[in-house]
């Protein structure tokens, strides 16, 4: 099975933030099978840790929204702030417009809704990913 | 006994007949009595056997107000004066005057005092009381006065052959005519405002023909022999206890007034017994056997009166009583039953046993019912011997009677008699609207409780969305990872074993969310049952966990280690939890969310209560809500409603517990609910040691995925 790969030829790196440790390993499992490269994270800060020590930015990253310690969106502000530019999406089980719309005001590349389907998710990464 | 109670209250002062009827009446009385005061006199003295003005005057005094008396007292003397004047000297009746109204005056006074109004002559300590003030006070001074006037002017030789027969002469006429006149006036309207039986008046007519006769015997009749000369003496006697007994107190006085002036009136035309010597010791001859005979009649009168009164209050009390009522003796016989059991017992639709009435034995027939194997009359027995043998001071039943094909429910009570021959009273009512009432408030409750239950979960649905949402997205993630990783080749079938094992225990996680989704929701019965309060507590942290990570808020659980089992309702008492935490939350919704923490403190006292207090960093309750913040619509929020913890305080309240508020020292309020545990400690058990928590705090493992401890 090809591996998805982006413009350097490499396979796209996603890393995932998830607080729960069941949807944490589904969503691995989803992208491994989908062909990407992915690394898993429990929280925001242990994810800007991994940058902090010298880790490469991921080509993509995927967040969810509804964390303890820091949401979702404080953790894509965070970066934004201290100018680590990554392709961001954020995914949430509310489908309240007004919070789509709070999501899409951020900056953020995407906004996807729980369950996350296979192939949706990789169109939304490779929405997000710059053009080659 | 005595509801007498002595003293004079000038608030009270009204007496019971007008000054103009008053004296309207009192002035052709008193000439009257002065003119009939000359019947019969003691010849050296000049003082009558009877002396009515006495009466006249003191009655009038004692049934009119105070501030008339003067009017009475003057005219009462001007009637006297011109009676006397000018055949006595000037000075002599107006010292006569002034003995009379002193007398008049002591008396009516002592009677005020201690009758507090018109005498009521219905225990001998009352009588025993009149007696002091108008028969022997009062005449005692009148006759002190008047034997020193008559002593002044040269009228006797010695002071107490005068003072003797002024004393006499009053005394008699304080114990016949006076009662006689105060009881009939006083009575006079209420005997109008009642309609009279025909039979009471016949009876009344009949009395007097009989007094007639017996004082015609014995007064006119004049036989040969010495014992014609004692016996019919007493012949009116039978005739004035018959009047003592039938017509009470005033009754009995009239009659003795009637042989009184009957007495007189003989003695003065020359006949009767009294008649044979017409001196001074002949009158007071008289006058000894008229107080005589009139003290005992009395006295019975006012004792039987005083026995009618309690009488007719205990039988009028049984008839006002709407429950059924019986007074069995020690032995179960019924002595006295009300209108109210007589009426149910005479319905054809009750149990036989229940047919019970006076005479009959009542525990024979709850025996022969319970061999026949009735319910009720089984506990009635067991409950009547339990009382009846001295085990217990009250019993009481309730059950269901089928009448009619409607069904109704009586409460039984059984009590014992405070009285030294023992026994049982019996009290039924029907309690069937009061348990109706009470089921319907009972399932308002429940339907209220459902409903903020519901509403509870309807602020929770955000986050109630997501608790569901994880395990959703974790099986289809894992479901669709594990599509594509049967397309490879070879497929990497541990990974797919691992994946399937996830996808089986997220399903079941889906599933317990609903089912304790559904246990919420679900109108049910309450069931108590001992629970882990532990176990309570992690799964109530659970159903909040999302809504706290969406609040931002962290929380802190320290349960100790060996809490005691609570008893209760599962459902309600995590109803109770959530609202308490959802509201803990609220109160910190302009907390700055660094700050937002919630503690959640769980121990147990040497007595094995539970208690269990949420703090929390919020704005604090103000101070004058703190007391009514258990009230119904009392809310500090502007879109709550306030029911949520009036129901949470009624549901802790139903489990036997306690559920208030406290501000804390620094910031926000604590929750505290004190809860009885299902365990109860035997006497003899060491206690369990009261949990510091310094000393064993744990944080609830099952939600591992918030944050636990500080």
């Amino acid at each position: 099975m090809p591996l998805e790969t982006s413009r350097s030829g490499h396979p796209i790196a996603v890393a995932i933030v998830e607080d729960e440790a069941s949807v944490r390993v589904g969503l691995r499992r989803l992208c491994e099978s989908l062909g990407l490269k992915a690394t898993v994270y429990a929280s925001g800060p242990e994810f800007i840790d991994s940058l902090a020590v010298g880790g490469d930015p991921p080509d993509c990253l995927l967040l969810d929204a509804h964390m303890p310690q820091m949401t979702g969106l404080e953790v894509h502000q965070h970066l934004v702030e201290s100018g680590v530019l990554v392709p961001t999406l954020i995914y949430t089980a509310d489908d309240a417009p007004e919070v789509e719309a709070r999501y899409r005001a951020s900056g953020v590349s995407g906004y996807l809704h729980k369950p996350l389907a296979g192939d949706l998710l990789l169109a939304a990464i490779q929405q997000a990913m710059p053009p080659a | 006994m005595s509801e007498l109670r002595p003293g004079y209250d000038p608030e009270a002062d009204a007496g019971i007949i007008p000054l103009a009827p008053g004296l309207l009446l009192f002035t052709p009385a008193i000439l009257l009595g002065n003119a009939a005061s000359g019947l019969l006199q003691y010849p050296e003295v000049g003082a009558a056997v009877l002396f009515p003005p006495y009466a006249i005057l003191t009655g009038a005094l004692v049934l009119t107000a105070r501030r008339d008396w003067i009017w009475y007292i003057l005219l009462g003397a001007i009637a006297h004066f011109f009676t006397h004047w000018p055949q006595w000297t000037l000075t002599w009746v107006v010292l006569a005057d002034v003995a009379n109204i002193a007398r008049a005056l002591t008396a009516a006074l002592l009677l005020h005092w201690a009758f507090g109004g018109p005498p009521r002559l219905e225990s001998v300590w009352a009588l025993g009381l009149f007696i002091l003030g108008a028969v022997m006070v009062g005449p005692a001074v009148g006759a002190t006065l008047g034997a020193a006037d008559v002593m002044l002017h040269g009228g006797a030789t010695t002071f107490w052959v005068p003072w003797r027969s002024w004393f006499m002469s009053n005394a008699l006429t304080g114990l016949t005519l006076l009662p006689a006149l105060v009881l009939t006036i006083a009575g006079a309207p209420s005997l109008w405002s009642r309609r009279i039986e025909r039979r009471r008046i016949l009876e009344a007519v009949l009395l007097t023909v009989a007094l007639v006769v017996t004082c015609a015997v014995a007064l006119l009749w004049r036989g040969r022999h010495a014992w014609h000369v004692a016996l019919p003496l007493y012949s009116p006697l039978p005739v004035l206890i018959w009047a003592a007994l039938r017509f009470g107190p005033a009754g009995a006085s009239l009659a003795l007034t009637a042989v009184a002036f009957g007495a007189i009136w003989a003695a003065d035309r020359g006949t009767g017994p009294f008649a044979a010597t017409g001196t001074d010791a002949n009158i007071l001859l008289l006058q000894v056997f008229l107080l005589l005979t009139t003290l005992p009649v009395l006295c019975i009168a006012a004792v039987n009166s005083g026995r009618h009164k309690v009488v007719q209050l205990y039988h009028a009390l049984l008839a006002s009583l709407h429950d059924h009522v019986a007074i069995l003796d020690a032995h179960g016989i019924v002595l006295e039953v009300n209108d109210s059991w007589r009426r149910f017992a005479d319905s054809a639709i009750v149990e036989r046993f229940q047919r019970v009435g006076v005479g009959d034995d009542y525990v024979a027939a709850c025996r022969s019912a319970a061999e026949r194997g009735d319910t009720t009359a089984i506990r009635t027995l067991a409950g009547i011997q339990g009382v009846l043998h001295h085990e217990s001071r009250r019993f009481e039943m309730e059950y269901d009677d089928e009448q009619d094909g409607r069904r109704e429910r009586y409460a039984l009570s059984l009590e014992a008699l405070a009285r030294p021959d023992g026994g049982v009273v019996v009290t039924r009512a029907n309690v069937t609207a009061r348990r109706q009432t009470l089921m319907q408030i009972e399932e308002q409750r429940r339907e209220l409780s459902h409903l903020a239950r519901v509403a509870v979960l309807g602020q929770l649905s955000g986050a109630l969305a997501h608790e569901l949402n994880q395990p959703l997205t974790s099986i289809s993630s894992n479901a669709e990872a594990a599509r594509r990783l049967l397309k490879r080749q070879p497929a990497d079938l541990d990974e797919l074993d691992a994946i399937l094992g996830d996808i089986a225990s997220e399903d079941q996680r889906a599933a317990q969310v609903i089912r304790r989704l559904r246990a919420l929701l679900k109108r049910g019965e309450t069931h108590l049952q001992p629970m882990d309060t532990r176990e309570l507590l992690s799964e109530v942290l659970e159903l909040a966990h999302a809504e706290l990570i969406t609040r931002r808020v962290t929380a802190t659980a320290l349960v100790a280690r060996d809490l005691p089992p609570v008893l209760g309702d599962r459902v309600q008492l995590q109803q109770v939890f959530l609202n308490l935490i959802i509201n803990a939350c609220e109160a910190m919704n302009t907390t700055a969310a660094a700050d937002r923490r919630l503690t959640l403190i769980a121990n147990a006292d040497a007595r094995n209560n539970i208690l269990i207090s949420i703090r929390d960093f919020g704005t604090g309750i103000p101070s004058t809500l703190l007391e009514r913040l258990f009230e119904p619509f009392v809310t500090t929020k502007p879109e709550g409603l306030g029911l949520g913890l009036s129901i949470s305080r009624t549901i802790v309240a139903a489990h036997g517990g306690r559920l208030w508020a406290e501000n804390n020292a620094d910031r926000g309020a604590t929750m505290y609910c004190l809860l009885s545990s299902g365990l109860l400690r035997r006497d003899g058990d060491t206690p369990t040691q009261p949990l510091t928590l310094e000393s064993s705090p744990a944080s609830i493992s099952p939600p591992a995925h918030h944050s636990l401890a500080p």
